[in-house]
């Protein structure tokens, strides 16, 4: 579906159609007439029934359209019933939403492409005719839409059209795991790199990811680090590197609370606090381990040279995990400080500080204990008493080299060693054949390898065989052949021809989908024996990459962004409204969509999950925001809910509940929004400018968010699409701002009940699931349309609207499971084909 | 400079003897602006700024006398001998840092209006507004010719909660500079983390490494504008236009290796210059540290452009190297005690001291035939005048650089905007803006 916001002069939209109302209904009166004498029907037209569960049912269309010729319009008929019903507002002079369907023709669909989906778009979910206006029969509705479908569905295979999007290239993240699988380097370089802008609600949009001069000079830089790491002949001269814990602070300085649980899971099970971090050596030699404490300075940086203790360790080279933590079992003192929000300060200790164990270990083995006094300010500090905690890490080093070490990166690039200097070229030869194989994605020659020598040459020339390959290995990262996903037209293609791509295209497209990374060992050799097209071998990839843990990148990047899990990271909730929000919290929500997102991905369950769930995955902390009993510890498990009070499917999870809510209060139209854009891809057009902020007192009387929102209603030219969007937040009004359960806002108990435009009514978390599982198939399709977009890095186009159905028609008889979603998508044209340009 | 419109082999051009060389001019290569800009290579301008946070006990700041001549107050001391190398400007407000009906949160408001001008908006969530900083509108200029617009720094690493004054995201006292209403830029404190933005790897900058590391840049970057011709080859339009911006970048880099490379051997080289390994405990020593790598930025032409904080706005360290234990922002909040007073001068004329080095250092490095420090301007100051009282106007004030008349002190007539004196400092960088925040106007006296 075209996605571009329209643009919908409401205001002007609505004057045409108070005027053209009047002549509607005069004009729907004699068509009814018309119309009864056709069909031999009598009744009036715009009284719209209050739906019933069952109508609900039979308004929604069947999943695969059944059109036998007896019902099918004529088309003079198709013709008319868009005349009579729809040239009311969509004629050439209003053209409200900037359509008109006059100028179609029922007999040419590709003319009008675009407005053919749309209309189908919206009869299909009824949204059109609007309520209030003349409305066909339902039955007349569903054979045009079942007819206009089939009719696009046969055109699109008839007349396939894949699409094009334009050269892409890499996205921040992609080029941090392509790095770290062509040469074993597990250290996150995304953050070296600048932010890529965002297209279509996605960072991976080929049209939108530009290069930059700055970007370009942070490729270079990236290639040298990364290069220098992964061969092993970085500096030598010891450096600092700091690591900064994202600690919950205080509000006016009452104290950190020090969380009597395990800070993460790296850690022992029996510990708290302090944390843990990924420190790359560059060499096996020691480093200092540099620990800052927490120190009462008031301030929140707390970061300072009197609270910091250290001790040195032995670290191999390769990436190293070092954590510092407290003990479990706490000393009087330490008993949990309930934060305060008055000012009421914590109070201070009677007696000396005692000792306490603060626990060092390298990839989980303690390597030491040293003792911290249980309390500490140093003596110019006014403040309150503190409870320990670690602030920060910082590692310093190397020191005493002993060599570069077995790195798995080392291993990984050198798969020779010169015995001798006659054999270096030789071996160069073979390692850098190797390495532009994988990060070219295909077979490599001798014009690509030539230049890489010379590179190696003069690199050789000033060092020795490894700086060599270092240097080489720097050209390889910043080549356009990395950089870049080519694909190419065939030689001497004429214009606008479909072509299928290549394998090894076609294995970079499925890598980059499923992994957002280079395709492995397996993937490329069968590519490149041009197999990899084949439905069984497909298939077979397809299951073996989703079993693969690199998977997770669907998760992290695609749920990440449509679930705008990527904003939870910066919602900041009020602390004075919601002073129970802590980073456990935050961190919790966060884990529970991934995790659920990312089991039924592995697991195969069907998508519909998504709306309506009886289970989820949670850990104490999450469980206790949720009041669900019985959840024990800092692990994440899965729960079956209790299907009363349950919280299954995304709606329910607190993730994109907070994320779609403002810092100190819930959001009715950003819920909404969500809803609409994400589950309906039904998306609204874009606000009027200056819209006033609400006012939230009325004749001195506190309203409600309900009573606020009124004006959305009254006001004809809000209408328009708040009564799209509102119901949907009104039904989640029973969760606050930060997800958690509620019955009651500004001292009112809280009214959840809703009405759709079509005149569906519902109520509460319970109802809107309901809702929307009546609605699956549009679920689905709105779905597929997103997964699509980041599958193929580019916006769905009306032409692409065959291959999602097809993806849909499909699925449905699969339960519309995840994997059959996936698997419709890889096989689908505009992923396994290619249109040259026109031109 | 001689054009030709020979096409000479890249490799020769970027291996050149240090001898001015004719280059194809390619339109995509040069602006035209940055051609003038290079042939007027000597007249080239910096701006820096340094920032003190928590406002200045003014009754040991300001001059009592106005013009020249006037008495050095104690908190001015450390730049006595620098007198005439500086004015300080007395008068000067910001009054978009008031309240304006938005209730607390002077800290938040006073940070984010100082380079700006502009009334923030109010909230601790991602709907951040401000205005372009004047650092900013001088570096989209200045930035089209170096290699990299601008440098923000601090001292104090970034705070990450929500708010850090009241309704106010941290975002605002974090730093100065917003490159939109919308995009404040982040600051870096750690010193390695600068010179590597600057030098690259590396762990000194003597000429033979770094001309070394040059060359080895120069030959990749011929190995990949040669690997895209060879991809072009077969692409549509459209893919040629990508891979062209991808071109064009990289010849962004070459452009500016070949100019480092001129500079090599006899324009005036660099200092041997160790790669700092990381923040130092010692606060005068990070903020020398930083305030030497100002000073080499500016000499290596890496930017013209560069701020430093020398701490967060409504920072709370301490200072007990001077004998003051207590946070900065608790001693701000003086309420007239005389030992808060003293203590709270203290830290004020140690950030002075600060400033006295930068002042030093660049007057005593060369700049083409003159030194840094008369090709530049320097403003320094704070946001708050009397933080007792989160005061708005008549801000401590100092601007020194070769470009204006020092040793005077200009008492700025009641009402003044600081933006009008920002104006008049870009109109001296050759920086003519319109307006900027709420400027009503010049200050005439400022280059009087």
């Amino acid at each position: 579906m075209v996605r571009r916001p329209q643009e919908l002069p409401a205001g002007r939209a609505l004057y045409m159609l108070g005027i053209s109302r009047q002549a509607a209904f005069g004009a729907s009166v004699v068509a009814l007439a018309g119309l009864a004498i056709v069909f031999g029907q009598f009744g009036s037209a715009s009284a719209e029934p209050t739906a019933t569960k069952a109508q609900l049912a039979a308004n929604t269309p069947a999943t695969a359209p059944l059109v036998t010729d007896a019902s099918a319009p004529t088309t003079s008929e198709r013709k008319h019933m868009l005349m009579q019903y729809c040239t009311a507002c969509h004629n050439d002079k209003a053209k409200t939403a900037n359509m008109s369907v006059v100028p179609l023709n029922a007999d040419n669909l590709p003319a009008n492409l675009a407005t053919w989906e749309k209309i189908l778009r919206r009869l299909s979910v009824g949204e059109m005719p609007p309520r209030g206006m003349p409305r066909p029969p339902k039955e007349q509705i569903t054979d045009f839409t079942n007819w206009l479908s089939t009719s696009l569905d046969k055109l699109g295979a008839a007349h396939p059209d894949p699409g094009r999007a334009t050269l892409r290239r890499m996205n921040r993240a992609e080029y941090a795991n392509a790095v770290r699988d062509l040469l074993a380097l597990d250290v996150d370089f995304s953050k070296s790199l600048p932010v890529d802008d965002t297209g279509y609600g996605f960072d991976n949009i080929a049209d939108i990811l530009t290069v930059s001069p700055t970007l370009m000079d942070r490729y270079v830089n990236t290639a040298g680090k990364v290069s220098r790491l992964a061969t092993g002949v970085t500096s030598e001269k010891a450096i600092t590197t700091d690591f900064k814990f994202t600690k919950d602070l205080f509000e006016n300085a009452f104290g950190v609370p020090s969380y009597n649980e395990r800070a993460n899971d790296d850690l022992p099970l029996d510990s708290r606090g302090g944390g843990s971090i990924k420190f790359y050596a560059p060499y096996d030699a020691s480093y200092t381990v540099q620990i800052y404490l927490n120190s009462g300075s008031g301030t929140e940086s707390e970061i300072d040279a009197f609270n910091r203790i250290e001790t040195k360790v032995a670290l191999k080279a390769g990436l190293r995990t070092i954590g510092v933590s407290f003990r479990k079992k706490l000393a009087l003192e330490e008993s949990l400080i309930p934060k305060t929000t008055t000012g009421e300060r914590p109070k201070k200790p009677t007696g000396d500080p005692e000792q306490m164990p603060l626990d060092v270990q390298v990839d989980g083995a303690r390597v030491a204990t040293l003792m911290v006094p249980s309390f500490g300010n140093a003596p110019y500090f006014q403040q309150a008493f503190y409870l320990r905690d670690v602030m920060q890490i910082s590692m310093v080093g190397p020191f005493d080299i002993k060599g570069a070490g077995d790195t798995p990166s080392r291993r990984k690039i050198f798969t020779c060693r010169p015995s001798s200097s006659l054999s270096e070229n030789a071996c160069a030869t073979t390692i850098l054949t190797n390495l532009a194989h994988h990060a070219y994605r295909r077979p490599v020659t001798k014009a690509d390898i030539s230049p890489l020598m010379k590179i190696y040459a003069e690199g050789r020339k000033d060092a020795d065989f490894e700086h060599g390959i270092e240097a080489s290995l720097e050209a390889i990262l910043v080549s356009p052949s990395f950089l870049f996903m080519r694909e190419m037209d065939p030689a001497r293609a004429k214009p606008g021809l479909v072509h299928r791509i290549s394998d090894t295209e076609l294995a970079t497209r499925l890598s980059f989908f499923l992994w957002s990374s280079l395709p492995d060992d397996e993937l490329l050799a069968v590519a490149e024996k041009d197999q990899l097209h084949e439905p069984d071998v497909l298939k077979q990839q397809v299951g073996r990459m989703l079993k693969d843990p690199r998977s997770k990148a669907l998760t992290d990047n695609f749920a990440g962004q449509w679930l705008y899990l990527r904003k939870l990271e910066y919602q900041r909730p009020d602390r004075r409204v919601f002073p129970d929000f802590d980073q456990r919290l935050r961190q919790a929500m966060l884990t529970e969509t991934n995790m659920f997102f990312d089991n039924i991905v592995k697991d195969n369950r069907s998508v519909l999950d998504f709306l309506d769930a009886d289970y989820t995955f949670l850990n104490q902390r999450l469980a206790e925001h949720y009041g669900i009993p019985g959840v024990y510890g800092t692990t994440f498990r899965k729960v079956q809910l209790d299907p009363v009070k349950r919280r299954g499917g995304l709606l329910n999870q607190a993730s994109i509940l907070t994320a779609t809510s403002y810092n100190n209060r819930t959001s009715v139209v950003l819920r909404g929004k969500w809803i609409l854009e994400n589950i309906l891809a039904s998306p609204p057009p874009p606000p009027p400018p200056n819209v006033p902020a609400l006012t939230d007192v009325k004749n001195g009387k506190l309203l409600t968010v309900r009573e606020q929102m009124e004006m959305h209603r009254s006001n004809p030219v809000c209408a328009s699409c708040h009564t799209k969007m509102d119901p949907f937040g009104f039904s989640l009004e029973n969760y606050n701002a930060i997800g958690a359960w509620r019955v009651a806002d500004a001292g009112k108990t809280l009214d959840v009940s809703a009405v759709l435009p079509d005149g569906t009514k519902f109520e509460g978390p319970k109802g809107l699931e309901d809702v929307l599982i009546n609605r699956k198939e549009q679920f689905v399709e709105a779905f597929t349309e997103r997964l699509m977009t980041y599958a193929l890095s580019r916006g769905i186009e009306a032409y692409d609207m065959p291959a999602v159905r097809s993806v849909r028609y499909a699925a449905a008889k699969d339960d519309y499971r995840m994997q059959s979603i996936i698997m419709g998508i890889v096989q689908s044209i505009p992923f396994v084909m290619r249109r040259t340009p026109d031109t | 400079m001689i054009i030709t419109r020979k096409s000479l082999n890249r490799r020769t051009v970027l291996r050149g003897t240090g001898a001015v060389l004719a280059l194809p001019v390619l339109e995509a290569m040069m602006p035209a602006s940055s051609v003038a800009a290079e042939i007027a290579d000597a007249s080239r301008k910096r701006l820096h700024v340094i920032y003190t946070p928590n406002g200045m006990m003014m009754e040991h700041w300001t001059p009592a006398q106005a013009g020249e001549g006037y008495e050095m107050t104690p908190i001015l001391k450390p730049l006595e001998a620098q007198k005439d190398k500086f004015v300080v400007i007395s008068g000067l407000d910001h009054v978009q840092a008031e309240a304006l009906g938005d209730g607390a949160g002077d800290h938040g408001r006073c940070c984010g209006s100082w380079l700006t001008g502009m009334h923030v908006k109010k909230t601790e969530g991602a709907d951040l507004a401000s205005g372009i900083s004047m650092d900013q509108v001088v570096a989209k200029q200045f930035g089209e010719i170096t290699q990299i617009p601008s440098l923000e720094m601090g001292l104090e690493p970034p705070s990450l909660v929500g708010s850090c004054d009241t309704g106010y995201s941290c975002a605002y006292t974090n730093t100065l500079s917003w490159s939109s209403a919308s995009t404040p830029l982040p600051v870096t404190i750690n010193p390695r983390e600068v010179f590597e933005r600057l030098f690259g790897e590396g762990d000194s900058l003597d000429a033979k490494s770094r001309l070394a590391q040059l060359k080895r840049q120069a030959s990749i970057l011929d190995f990949v504008a040669d690997d895209a011709k060879r991809l072009s080859s077969r692409m549509s339009a459209n893919d040629r236009k990508k891979l062209d911006e991808y071109m064009t970048s990289v010849r962004d880099i070459e452009r500016r290796i070949q100019k480092m490379e001129k500079r090599g051997p006899d324009s005036a080289a660099l200092p041997a210059y160790a790669r700092p390994s990381g923040v130092p405990d010692d606060f005068q020593e990070h903020a020398r540290m930083m305030i030497d790598l100002m000073v080499l930025a500016a000499q290596a032409d890496l930017t013209r452009v560069n701020t430093l904080m020398l701490a967060r706005e409504v920072s709370g360290r301490s200072y007990p190297d001077i004998g003051v234990p207590d946070a900065h922002h608790a001693l701000s909040h003086h309420g007239n005690d005389p030992e808060k007073i003293a203590k709270l001068t203290k830290i004020n004329t140690l950030h002075m001291e600060q400033i006295a080095y930068y002042v030093k250092r660049m007057s005593e490095t060369k700049d083409g035939n003159r030194s840094l420090l008369d090709n530049s301007l320097l403003l320094a100051g704070a946001s708050l005048a009397d933080p007792n009282r989160h005061e708005h106007r008549n801000l401590p004030t100092i601007v020194a650089g070769g470009l204006i008349k020092g040793n005077r002190h200009l008492a700025a007539a009641k009402g003044t905007p600081m933006t009008n004196m920002m104006l008049s400092m870009m109109d001296t960088l050759g920086v003519h803006v319109e307006k900027l925040g709420d400027s009503t106007g010049r200050l005439e006296a400022f280059s009087a």
